[in-house]
C-alpha cells in the first residue's frame, strides 16, 4: 500500500518494483552500505556475511517453490549439493571460469531438481514432498558411489587459486562481494518471475489446484517449473558455497539443513521473497548468537555443561519455529507489513 | 539356493519391521491426513527412554517395556495438547509443516537430555539366532515380525470395525463436519498420535536391539516410507505384504548386487522403488482413490 498522494499514470510505472524515489534512495542506501561494509567490519562478520547471502539465495529458490507454488520441498540441500559438486567439478576439471561454472552448476541442479518434479504430473500434494526425500537420498548415493577420481567419493573435491575477472578468489572480501552481486542478481530475478505468468500460475496452483486447472493452467507443468526454480536457485548458492569454502564434501548437505531452510522460510513468512530475505537473517544470527554465546553461558552456569547450553539453544531455536507456526503462520514480513501500514494511517485505524 | 532363502527370508523379516515403523506413520495419516515427518524422532525419544529406564534406573525388561510404552503414550499426548489441538480445522499444509518443525525440537531435546554421545542399545530381546534347517533367523526380527502381525490385526479391527476407529478416519475426512456429528475431534487426534507415539517404540526396541543409538538413529524411519507408499498411505493390511516386498528386494540388491558395485546401491534401492511406485500407482498397492471437486 502506497502513502496518500502517490498516482501512477502508467500500467509499468504501477508495475514497478522500486516505485517511488525515497524507496530508490533507500534501495541505493542499503546496497551502497552493504557493498562497504567489508572495509570496516571484522573477518568474522564478513565471513557471517557471505555464508547469510548464501543461504539466503537457497532460500528464496524455496520460497517460490513452497510460499508462492505450495509444493514442500526437503530436498533444497540436496540440490544445493549438486550445484555445489557441478560447479567444482568444472572448476576443477575442464578449469571453466567462475561464472561460466556457477551458471552450469546451478543448471544441473535445475535438471535435477525438475527430474522430480516431474513425477507431479502423477502425484498430488505431499507426495511430491515424498519425492524429494529420495532425492536426498539418491544424491548421498551418487556422490559416494561414483569412481573416486569423478567426484572425489567421501573425501570431497578441492578447490584453489580460483580467479575472476583478475582478482583473486582466495580472500573473505572478495566471497563477500561475489555472493552479494549474486544475490541482488537472483533477488532481482526472483522478483521477475513471481510477477510473471509463472508466477500468477504458481499462486493459483498453491491455493486450489484443481480450480487453477480448469482455468487452463497446466498443473503439472507449473509444479515441475517450481522445482526447476527451486534447484536451479538452490545450484547457484551450492556452487558458492563451494567457491567460498573452496572444499565440497557430502556431509555439507543433509536433510536437516533443509528442515532449518523451511525454518527459515517460515519465519520470515511464507509468500513473501523480503520475508525469505528476513527469516534467513534472523535464524542464522540466532545460530551464530549461540556458538557466540555458548562459552559465556557455560561460564555462567558451570554446571550445566558446554553441550547442554548448545543443545538446549536448538531447543529454543525449535520452539521459536513452532510458535511460528502456531501463532503467526504468516512470518515476521506479515507483522511488518501491519506496523507500516499503521504507521502510514496514524492517527486512523483504517 | 540355501543362500538365496537365506537372504529372502531375513528379507522379509526385515521388511516386517519396516512394516511396524510405516504403522506409525499410517495411524497418524488415517486420523489426520497429516503425513508425520516427525516419526524417526519419536522413535528416537521412545528409544532413549528405554535405555534410561533399562540401563540408567537399571529396571528389568518386563518392567522396563511397558513403563517405556506408558511414556510413549505421554510423549503423543503432550505433543497432540502442546501443538496439534490448536490446529484443528486449519490446512493440512500448516499442520505438516509443524511435524516438520518438531524435527528440530525434538531432536534439541534429546540433545538437552541424552546427549550426543553414541550409547549401547540393550539387548532386550534375545540375541541368538535361531536355526532352521540352514536358515539363519535372528531372534529380534523374528519377534518383531510377529509383533507386527499382531499388531496389523489388532489396528485393522480397530480402524475398520470399532465405533472409535472409525470415528477416527471421519475426522482426517473433515474436522468440521466430524465435529458437527459429535465426535470428539481433539479426543481421536490425541488417540492417533498416542497410538503413533507407542508404535515408535515398539520400532525403537526391535530395531535396535543390541545397536548403537545416537541422534542420527532416527533416519531408519524414512527407510520405513517406502513401505507406507508401496501399501498406500490409508492402508493398514497391506503393510505387511508392501514390507515384504520392499525387504526382500533390498536384502536380494544386498546380497547380490552391492558386491558387484562395490557400494550401498541396496540403501536407495527402496526410494528408487518408492519414485517408481509414485510414478506407476500414486495410490499404492490398497490406498484410497478421491475424487478432488473444486
Amino acid at each position: 500500500m502506497d502513502p496518500s498522494g502517490i498516482f501512477f499514470t502508467s500500467h509499468g510505472s504501477d508495475r514497478a518494483l522500486v516505485r517511488t524515489r525515497p524507496q530508490a534512495a533507500a534501495l541505493a542506501l542499503l546496497i551502497a552500505a552493504l557493498a562497504l561494509a567489508p572495509l570496516v567490519l571484522s573477518e568474522r562478520w564478513i565471513a557471517l556475511g557471505y555464508a547469510m547471502f548464501i543461504a539466503m539465495i537457497a532460500v528464496i529458490g524455496l520460497q517460490i517453490c513452497t510460499g508462492y507454488a505450495g509444493q514442500v520441498n526437503l530436498g533444497q540441500s540436496a540440490f544445493m549439493g549438486v550445484g555445489a559438486y557441478g560447479c567444482a567439478w568444472l572448476l576443477h576439471f575442464p578449469q571453466m571460469p567462475v561464472v561460466l561454472a556457477l551458471v552450469l552448476g546451478g543448471v544441473a541442479a535445475a535438471i535435477f531438481g525438475a527430474l522430480f518434479g516431474l513425477t507431479a504430473a502423477r502425484i498430488k500434494g505431499f507426495y511430491l514432498a515424498l519425492t524429494t526425500i529420495a532425492a536426498q537420498a539418491i544424491f548421498y548415493f551418487l556422490v559416494l558411489n561414483l569412481p573416486g577420481e569423478w567426484l572425489g567419493g567421501a573425501g570431497g573435491l578441492h578447490l584453489d587459486n580460483l580467479q575472476l575477472m583478475g582478482f583473486s578468489l582466495g580472500n573473505d572480501r572478495s566471497i563477500y562481494w561475489l555472493t552479494l552481486a549474486a544475490l541482488m542478481i537472483m533477488t532481482t530475478g526472483a522478483f521477475g518471475i513471481i510477477r510473471s505468468r509463472h508466477g500468477r500460475s504458481f499462486e493459483a496452483v498453491r491455493d486450489d489446484d484443481v480450480a487453477a486447472g480448469m482455468m487452463g493452467i497446466n498443473v503439472a507443468a507449473a509444479k515441475a517449473r517450481a522445482f526447476l526454480v527451486a534447484a536451479f536457485y538452490a545450484g547457484i548458492a551450492g556452487g558458492l558455497w563451494a567457491i567460498a569454502l573452496r572444499h565440497v564434501s557430502v556431509e555439507q548437505f543433509t536433510l536437516f539443513n533443509s528442515i532449518w531452510m523451511i525454518a527459515m522460510m517460515i519465519v520470515g513468512g511464507l509468500g513473501s521473497i523480503v520475508g525469505a530475505l528476513i527469516g534467513t537473517i534472523l535464524i542464522q544470527l540466532a545460530r551464530e548468537g549461540v556458538v557466540s554465546l555458548g562459552p559465556q553461558l557455560v561460564d555462567l552456569i558451570p554446571s550445566a555443561g558446554q553441550d547442554i547450553v548448545f543443545a538446549s539453544m536448538n531447543v529454543l531455536l525449535g520452539t521459536v519455529i513452532v510458535l511460528f507456526l502456531l501463532f503467526e503462520p504468516k512470518g515476521v514480513m506479515h507483522r511488518i507489513e501491519i506496523s507500516k501500514r499503521a504507521y502510514r494511517l496514524w492517527p486512523f485505524p483504517y | 539356493m540355501m543362500d538365496f532363502l537365506n537372504y529372502a527370508i531375513n528379507g522379509l523379516l526385515l521388511g516386517q519391521v519396516y512394516a511396524l515403523l510405516a504403522l506409525g506413520f499410517v495411524v497418524i495419516y488415517r486420523a489426520s491426513k497429516v503425513f508425520n515427518f516427525a516419526q524417526g524422532e519419536l522413535m528416537l525419544l521412545g528409544a532413549y527412554t528405554v535405555w534410561s529406564l533399562s540401563l540408567g534406573a537399571n529396571l528389568p525388561p518386563w518392567l522396563a517395556i511397558p513403563v517405556a510404552f506408558v511414556a510413549a503414550l505421554a510423549y503423543g499426548w503432550l505433543i497432540e495438547r502442546l501443538f496439534f489441538s490448536r490446529l484443528v480445522g486449519e490446512s493440512v499444509f500448516s499442520m505438516v509443516m509443524v511435524t516438520i518443525g518438531l524435527v528440530i525440537l525434538i531432536r534439541g531435546v534429546v540433545l538437552v537430555i541424552w546427549g550426543a554421545a553414541d550409547r549401547q542399545f540393550p539387548a532386550l530381546l534375545p540375541t541368538m539366532p535361531v536355526i532352521v534347517g540352514e536358515v539363519i533367523l535372528p531372534t529380534s526380527m523374528l519377534i518383531g515380525a510377529g509383533i507386527t502381525l499382531a499388531l496389523t490385526l489388532s489396528l485393522w479391527y480397530f480402524f475398520n470395525r470399532t465405533r472409535a476407529g472409525l470415528a477416527l478416519t471421519a475426522v482426517a475426512e473433515d474436522p468440521c463436519t466430524a465435529i458437527s456429528l459429535g465426535i470428539a475431534v481433539k479426543r481421536a487426534v490425541t488417540l492417533a498420535w498416542m497410538l503413533g507415539a507407542c508404535i515408535a517404540t515398539i520400532g525403537a526396541v526391535i530395531l535396535l536391539n543390541g545397536r548403537s543409538l545416537n541422534v542420527l538413529s532416527a533416519d531408519v524411519a524414512l527407510a520405513a516410507l517406502p513401505v507406507a507408499l508401496l501399501a498406500g498411505l490409508e492402508s493398514i493390511g497391506g503393510l505387511m505384504l508392501a514390507g515384504a516386498i520392499v525387504g526382500i528386494i533390498q536384502s536380494l540388491v544386498a546380497a547380490y548386487i552391492d558386491p558387484k558395485l562395490g557400494g550401498s546401491a541396496s540403501s536407495i534401492v527402496p526410494f528408487v522403488f518408492m519414485l517408481f511406485i509414485l510414478v506407476v500407482r500414486p495410490t499404492g498397492l490398497f490406498g484410497w482413490r478421491n475424487i478432488e471437486r473444486v
